[in-house]
């Protein structure tokens, strides 16, 4: 999957800018950068829900428009930040629809038994009776990952997926989205806001300024004392943890 | 066992609205008058066909309609639909004249209004979704705005209007439960179900609307189309509900919102059928209140848009708490 010169306008003004890169297959990609930079919106171009001015989206050799709908939810999934529902819908019956791309609305064993295993991927047993508009925020969140790993795709889109969720909920998070890279095989790219989750869980790190790419490349190449410094525009400070730049910031 | 209970529950819907059949066709029916019961059931039973159709017309659009702007508040009617509706088929008939075929056959004139009501109509929605972006509250207000314009032309056109053709017009226009537009009962049924048959595919799709824009997508709806046509099928089926017995401002609010809560689930297969059937209850059970208990002094829609309107407030102000 590859991008190519994509660009996006808001009354005129552009605010992802000729944006060309290649996602590595079977990697953990994350998106940083500061507020307004284009992060969610060259995610959003990614995924089909946010049209494009101009450039190109290559999906495994087609451009992503071209992909039919429904074959195309069963490669591809997106998390994004607004998700309300108004409806009465349970946690499990909301993970159920992670299945609905492969076996519309009626759910086989097998569709049972994954939605099964995405609920205890994301520890919601204890819940999944209860209606989702009843539940926290962080939960909820939880919750809307689940169907996401029970959709079962290769390349899973994740839009600021730490958001609402506390240390600990938050954590465990990147630990399921290194195992999904390491243990399926799944290509996975994120936008998150937090650098020390980012260098810590990703392969590699795309950093946007102003709808541009300022760096990509490898945790190690991209944060760098200097680099952050740039994109950030405030003094960071770099430690070696387990092997990977963790950054300190005030 | 959540899907048993409700099942126990429509059946209970189910059984009153029997009861409320049998009540209207039987109530005050003198059965030992062959001549008076062959008349009393001459008058019943159009009228009886005509709130089950106006039911179920106003009861899956108004759920339908709904889950289209994710929203449990709106309704068609509450934004001028079936204001539009008596809008345009007065000006057919201004400007076709009483004296067109139009005037005479009413299934022709049925037929004309229904075209141009689906193309107008869904011009006009969709990009009144697209302007305000699906906030409830802008499309709330431009509705209301809306109502009160459409139902302010017409008034205006039928006060230039000749006195004779206004007196045509009248008698079909201001159709209600007590001056039901049987001619067309044929027509309707047939464009009710050629409308549910041609997209029922998009009736599937529904459970998946409601997640909103980005979650259907993201599992393989392609949204925009879907939209557009179930938002076609709403404005068909308010237009025919409307040509049958008149506006009917919070009918679709009060049995959707019953319908919802009475069953709390997400499957329009089962919210689409209580709403169906909470709407015939109210219909076919206010009516036989009006005819028997009121002898015609209130006619069933002003208990309607009374009840509707507390409801309606009561919904606005459980809603912001939550």
């Amino acid at each position: 999957m590859f991008v190519k010169e994509i660009t996006k306008r808001y009354d005129g003004k552009a605010v992802v800018d000729g944006v060309s890169f290649e996602i590595p297959k079977g990697k953990v990609l994350s998106l940083i950068g500061p507020n307004g930079a284009g992060k969610s919106t060259v995610m959003g171009m990614l995924s089909r829900l946010i049209a494009r001015d101009s450039g190109l989206v290559d999906f495994e050799g087609t451009e992503i428009t071209r992909w039919k709908s429904r074959e195309l939810s069963k490669r591809l999934a997106i998390l994004t930040q607004a998700n309300n529902v108004q409806m009465k819908l349970t946690v499990r019956e909301l993970v159920a629809f992670g299945r609905f791309p492969y076996s519309g609305g009626r759910l086989t064993q097998e569709d049972n038994e994954i939605i099964d295993r995405a609920i205890a991927y994301m520890e919601l047993g204890d819940f999944e009776e209860q209606f989702i508009d009843e539940l926290s925020g962080g939960q909820r969140q939880r919750a809307y990952i689940a169907m996401v790993i029970a959709q079962d795709t290769e390349y899973i889109l994740l839009d600021e997926p730490t958001n609402n969720l506390d240390i600990y909920h938050a954590t465990n998070l990147m630990r399921i989205v290194r195992r999904l890279c390491d243990e399926l095989g799944k290509t996975v790219i994120l936008v998150l806001h937090e650098i020390n989750y980012a260098a810590f869980y990703s392969d590699y790190i795309c950093a946007f300024v102003d709808g541009k790419i300022a760096k990509f490349g490898t945790v190690q190449e991209v944060i760098t004392k200097e680099n952050l410094s740039d994109i950030y525009k405030v003094d960071f400070e770099i430690m070696q943890i387990e092997g990977k730049p963790l950054s300190i910031y005030y | 066992m959540k899907t048993h209970k409700n099942h126990l529950r429509l059946l209970i819907l189910l059984l009153l609205v029997l009861l409320a059949c049998a009540g209207y066709m039987t109530v005050g029916v003198h059965f030992e008058n062959q001549k008076l019961f062959a008349y009393a059931m001459r008058i019943r039973t159009p009228k009886l066909i005509a709130m089950l159709i106006t039911a179920f017309a106003i009861g899956s659009a108004s759920i339908v309609f709904q889950s289209i702007i994710n929203n449990t508040i709106v309704t068609p009617c509450l934004l001028g639909m079936d204001q539009l509706y008596s809008l345009i088929h007065t000006a057919v008939f201004f400007v076709a004249g009483s004296g067109s075929f139009l005037a005479v056959n009413a299934n022709a004139a049925f037929a004309v209004d229904l075209a141009i009501m689906g193309a107008v109509a869904t011009v006009i929605y969709s990009y009144l979704f697209q302007k305000t972006n699906h906030n409830v509250l802008y499309v709330l207000l431009i509705g209301t705005v809306l109502t009160s314009f459409f139902s302010s032309i017409q008034t205006t056109l039928t006060r230039v209007m000749d006195p004779n053709e206004y007196d045509t017009l009248l008698t079909d226009l201001v159709a209600s439960f007590s001056n039901v537009n049987s001619a067309i009962l044929a027509l309707s049924v047939a464009v009710l179900a050629l409308v549910a048959f041609a997209f029922r595919k998009e009736l599937a799709l529904l459970d998946v609307l409601t997640l909103g824009k980005d979650q259907a997508i993201n599992l393989g709806v392609d949204y925009d189309r879907c939209i557009r046509r179930l938002l076609l099928g709403v404005t068909l089926y308010i237009a025919t509900a409307t040509a049958m017995v008149g506006p009917l401002a919070f009918l679709g609010l009060i049995i959707a919102n019953l319908s919802r809560q009475f069953l709390r689930t997400y499957r329009h297969s089962q919210l689409i059928t209580g709403s169906v059937l909470f709407g015939m209850v109210v219909l076919i059970g206010g009516q036989l209140l009006v005819e028997r208990v009121f002898v015609y002094s209130v006619p069933v829609s002003v208990f309607i848009t009374v009840g509707g309107g507390v409801y309606f407030l009561y919904l606005l102000l459980t809603q912001r708490k939550a």
